[in-house]
């Protein structure tokens, strides 16, 4: 199978890869990015599968037998399925034909786990679709009909190792219904990336913590969050806070509020760590946000360049996490 | 396991019907434990499918096949020729089921399944055979279909729809591919059927043996003349000559019996026009061709011998077509050469003493060998002879002086043998000749259709000046059997067919029964002759006729106008809009009628009702509130309310309802409105 990995390619010059390169461009210029797709004759591929040559082998021994015993029928047989070959091209086409794929989300993850892509696969109100197969280059895999639904929704997920933006490649989006003897695919830029975050890497202890206060030890007061009160719930906040039985008692939605000490607030700097590289720097300040969002303790984040003021919840640690895994990484663009 | 190699459970109930399909033509042909292994190999597959047992380890595999290899060579006594690879072939097809796990197993199995159709026609090309293999490629074809629809479990009738729709569009352009593709002659010889029972005459004849032929009501061959078909009693098919008598056996003299010089046949004059007729022969297994006393043939393949028979120097073993032209007044062999005669009067040295002694007083009282003949026919018409199908049994060493002196009972080849044997005796060149004689006219086609019961034999006499000349003693015994055919010869013992109590030609006098029996009879003639018999002759004069001189444009042409032809229909019904969205006929009508408010710019929210719709578009629109609250009413009536309503049954109803639709067309209406105010400004 041909790939069509964007990322993971060596331009490693020779003829193969220059091969790679253009084609990959003139794939480019025929199937343009884009959040939806549909599926027409420009971008439908076909060609006969393993099985079709198969098939044609078989086709040959056929007819050799039917030229060696001299038999009409067997000729007869041999013309029919050969031209079931050829009607099978249509319909092997039609199965494909007037599909729209469309990009839905990607979920961040940490580098070294997996993350999701969620693409809605939607037919054109003309007829069914059988065994549609779809994968990234690295993704796991799926088969899908529509056969009931006009539409359906998939998940496919790859492990990613790298920090900053994921571009999957382009998507393949292969069937070789109904016969298995042709295989028509395409390959589509869904124009979606995921975010990836820093590996979480512990450091045991966090030397020479830097906090608002001028004693610095005073911070690294490790213990439960107290309780204070209710408030009520604002969009962003987590379900883990949400008030279930105040809920059932009819009392609204109301959020739980923790609160760690004011004077608690912690910068994550990027000098906490001094004499590691780059990467490591980024996984141990990674592993501190969670560990601090984990404990709801108000934390802020300095990085070269990158100044994130001291805060707590999910949206201020995906703030903090987006800029840990695109930090230095401009050239992908925000 | 990799999702694209899971099999369907729809596929796998497919794969299965498909191997009994495939393997019933078979049957017949097959050693009892093949069919066996089919039974086997279902249920332990089935029982794999069901967690009960697992797929076969890799040594059970090996031994299965070796087992098989080892029970075709003891049923068939060797692995080469045609039924022995046929059967390893439908062994292999079962025992593939029980490893059958993957989608890659299940294309070998239903691939290997097409050539097993294949191997059907070489067997027979019959019309039934054919259209029953036609629906065997459909099933294939449809557990293909079901191997790439995951997740199908329930049968799906849409599966044998969409491989029947795919059959029928590749339907025209196979024929195509069948008339325009060169037919090449063979590229190496093929194994021959070497299990297959002979039928029809065999190269020897004892006592007994055409009547064993009589029993039997197939067809031997059938026969179609250019002109008019001559009278019945004057058809006597030729197919061999027994010129030589051993132990009261006659036999055909073999290719090297017959000196290098007397190998070719003599050069026959022949007088006027010939008359012509083509001959499609059943397969026999057997080398001779028939035909009517002096025929030629120009068919290829088709030989003649020294005792002008037709004769093809490779057995039958499909149907075989060939045409050939008699000249019936005409002198074969009119100068006979020595050896010849030494052949023709030979006779063993001293049985039958009887016989030889009355055929030498008869002679005496004759003054010419035409007269002897005229007085030997006298004698059987006279002396009350029996034309019988159940003579008894002869065992004596004098088998023809018992039939002539005591028990006067006999079917063709005893007049046959006694005839040729008192010429001989009296030193007349004679000899037996057998094959058929008669044939039943089809009055659908007019052709003549030859049994196997019209097994005949009868005698050629050489007459000086003359040459061989055709005698039929059975005819001085039973005129009636060769002017009106056994049939009626036999109604005294009523022993015509009984063997055969299930034959249609029993039911003759039936006339629904037998205008069928013809009809289609006329079809396997058609069948034959267009199909089966089609050969590159017939291609060149088909495209000759068609586009005048043949040239490679031309073909190419033929072929891309015609492919373009079917294809571009099927893209196009493939590729167009049509509605398949799911629901009743209701539903979709009700649909419509949306879409056609929604041109007056009403388009229904997801969640309206029917009736809030309808009362919004009202509102909106209150040219049309009469049509819109009568179709939604209907609707309503229809989707919920129980099946009658005041305006008749739901049927009814629902007639109404897709009328009132389709009748609603807001649209021109509006533009006839403005039309007439604006005509009217």
């Amino acid at each position: 199978m041909e790939n069509v990995d964007s990322s993971t390619d060596q331009y490693g010059g020779g003829i193969r890869a220059q091969f790679r390169m253009r084609f990959r461009q003139w794939v480019n210029r025929r199937i343009p990015p884009a959040r939806e797709v549909t599926l027409d004759q420009r971008r439908i591929f076909i060609f006969p599968s393993r099985v079709g040559f198969f098939f044609g082998c078989c086709l040959l021994v056929m007819l050799i037998a039917a030229i060696n015993f001299q038999n009409n029928l067997s000729y007869g047989l041999t013309f029919l399925l050969a031209t079931l070959f050829i009607v099978a091209t249509l319909h092997t086409y039609a199965n494909l034909s007037g599909l729209t794929i469309r990009a839905l989300r990607a979920e961040p993850a940490f580098a070294g786990q997996q993350t999701e892509f969620q693409l809605m696969v939607e037919r054109s109100k003309q007829r069914h679709h059988y065994a549609l197969y779809l994968k990234w280059p690295t993704s796991s895999e799926t088969l899908v009909s529509l056969v009931a639904d006009d539409s359906v929704n998939i998940q496919l997920h790859m492990a990613v190792d790298k920090r900053g933006w994921f571009n999957p490649g382009r998507l393949l989006l292969e069937s070789t219904y109904p016969l298995g003897l042709l295989r028509c695919w395409t390959w589509i830029d869904l124009d979606l990336r995921a975010m990836v975050y820093p590996r979480p890497v512990a450091s045991p202890d966090l030397p020479g913590l830097a906090t608002d206060t001028p004693d610095g030890a005073a911070a690294m007061v490790v213990g439960n969050d107290d309780f204070y009160g209710f408030r009520n719930y604002r969009k962003g906040d987590s379900l883990r806070q949400v008030h279930w039985k105040g809920l059932a008692k009819g009392q609204g939605v109301q959020t739980k509020q923790y609160t760690a000490y004011a004077d608690r607030s912690v910068w994550l700097d990027w000098d906490l760590f001094p004499g590691t590289g780059t990467e490591q720097r980024l996984s141990h300040l990674c592993y501190w946000v969670l560990e601090f969002d984990r404990r709801r303790e108000e934390y802020g984040l300095r990085l070269p360049g990158v100044v994130i003021e001291p805060a707590v919840g999910e949206k201020h640690r995906d703030r903090v996490l987006k800029e840990l895994a695109l930090y230095s990484k401009e050239g992908w663009g925000r | 396991m990799n999702i694209l190699q899971q099999v369907p459970r729809n596929a796998l109930v497919w794969i299965i019907i498909c191997q009994f399909a495939l393997v019933a033509p078979h049957a017949g042909r097959l050693p009892v434990w093949v069919l066996a292994i089919y039974v086997v190999a279902v249920a332990w597959r089935l029982q794999v499918h069901r967690g009960r047992w697992s797929f076969p380890g890799r040594w059970v595999k090996v031994a299965l096949t070796i087992l098989s290899f080892i029970g075709v060579y003891a049923s068939y006594g060797s692995l080469i020729g045609l039924e022995p690879t046929v059967a390893l072939l439908l062994t292999a097809f079962a025992l593939k089921l029980i490893e059958l796990s993957q989608r890659k197993d299940a294309y070998v199995l239903l691939f290997l399944g097409y050539f097993i159709c294949i191997t059907e026609f070489l067997f027979s090309q019959d019309l039934l055979i054919t259209l029953y293999s036609l629906v065997n490629v459909t099933l294939i074809t449809t557990a293909l279909v079901a191997l790439h629809q995951p997740g199908e479990h329930q049968f799906n009738r849409g599966t044998l729809r969409l491989a029947s729709t795919m059959l029928l569009q590749a339907m025209p352009l196979m024929l195509v591919l069948f008339f325009l593709f060169p037919r090449f002659a063979p590229l190496w010889t093929v194994p021959i059927k070497s299990h297959t029972a002979k039928t029809g005459m065999s190269d020897f004849m004892k006592p007994g043996d055409v009547a064993s032929v009589s029993q039997s009501a197939d067809v031997a061959f059938r026969v179609k003349f250019e002109g008019e078909i001559p009278p019945r009693s004057t058809l006597y098919w030729r197919g061999l000559v027994f010129s030589r008598l051993e132990q009261g056996i006659w036999s055909a003299l073999g290719y090297y019996d017959v000196p290098v010089k007397e190998q070719r046949p003599g050069k026959v004059a022949t007088v006027g026009e010939p008359m012509s007729y083509s001959i499609i022969m059943e397969p026999t297994q057997q080398n001779w061709l028939y035909g009517l006393h002096y025929a030629h043939s120009t068919t290829p393949g088709v030989m003649h011998t020294s005792d002008y028979r037709l004769f093809s120097p490779v057995p039958l073993e499909v149907e075989f077509m060939y045409t050939a032209n008699t000249w019936t007044d005409v002198g074969v062999d009119t100068v006979l050469s020595d050896w010849r005669r030494m052949t023709e009067t030979k006779l063993p040295p001293v049985d039958n003493p009887e016989t030889r002694q009355i055929a030498l007083d008869l002679r005496a009282t004759t003054s010419s060998d035409e007269d002897y003949v005229a007085l030997v026919l006298d004698t059987f018409n006279r002396e009350g002879f029996v034309y019988t199908l159940r003579p008894g049994i002869s065992s004596g060493p004098h088998p023809i002086d018992e039939f002539m002196f005591q028990s006067r009972r006999g079917f063709c080849e005893h007049y046959a043998s006694a005839f040729v044997f008192m010429m001989r005796a009296a030193g007349v060149p004679a000899r037996v000749v057998a094959g058929y004689q008669g044939g039943e006219i089809n009055p659908v086609n007019k052709t003549v259709i030859v049994h196997q019961f019209d097994a005949h034999a009868w005698a050629e006499v050489w007459i000086a000046k003359k040459g061989w000349v055709q005698v039929d003693p059975t005819a001085a015994v039973s005129p009636l059997r060769i002017e009106d055919g056994l049939e009626a010869a036999m109604e005294y013992e009523g022993s015509f067919l009984d063997a055969t109590p299930l034959s249609p030609l029993r039911y003759r006098s039936i006339p629904l029964l037998n205008l069928m029996r013809l009809r289609y009879d006329a079809m396997t003639y058609r069948w034959q002759s267009w199909v089966v018999g089609f050969d590159s002759k017939q291609q060149l004069g088909l495209l000759h006729s068609f586009f005048g001189e043949i040239s490679g444009r031309v073909f190419a042409t033929v072929l891309l106008g015609s492919w373009a032809m079917v294809l571009i229909p099927v893209a196009i019904s493939l590729l167009r809009k049509r509605d398949t969205r799911p629901g009743s006929p209701l539903d979709k009508h009700y649909r419509v009628f949306c879409e056609r408010v929604a041109r007056l710019g009403l388009i229904r929210k997801p969640g309206e009702t029917p009736a809030q719709f309808a009362l919004r578009a009202m509102a909106a629109q209150p040219r049309f509130s009469d049509q819109l609250r009568r179709i939604t009413r209907m609707y309503n009536d229809l989707a919920y309310a129980d099946a009658t309503s005041s305006d008749g049954s739901s049927a009814e109803v629902l007639r109404k309802f897709i009328r009132a639709v389709a009748s609603f067309k807001p649209d021109k209406r509006m533009a006839m409105v403005e039309q007439t105010t604006s005509l009217q400004k």
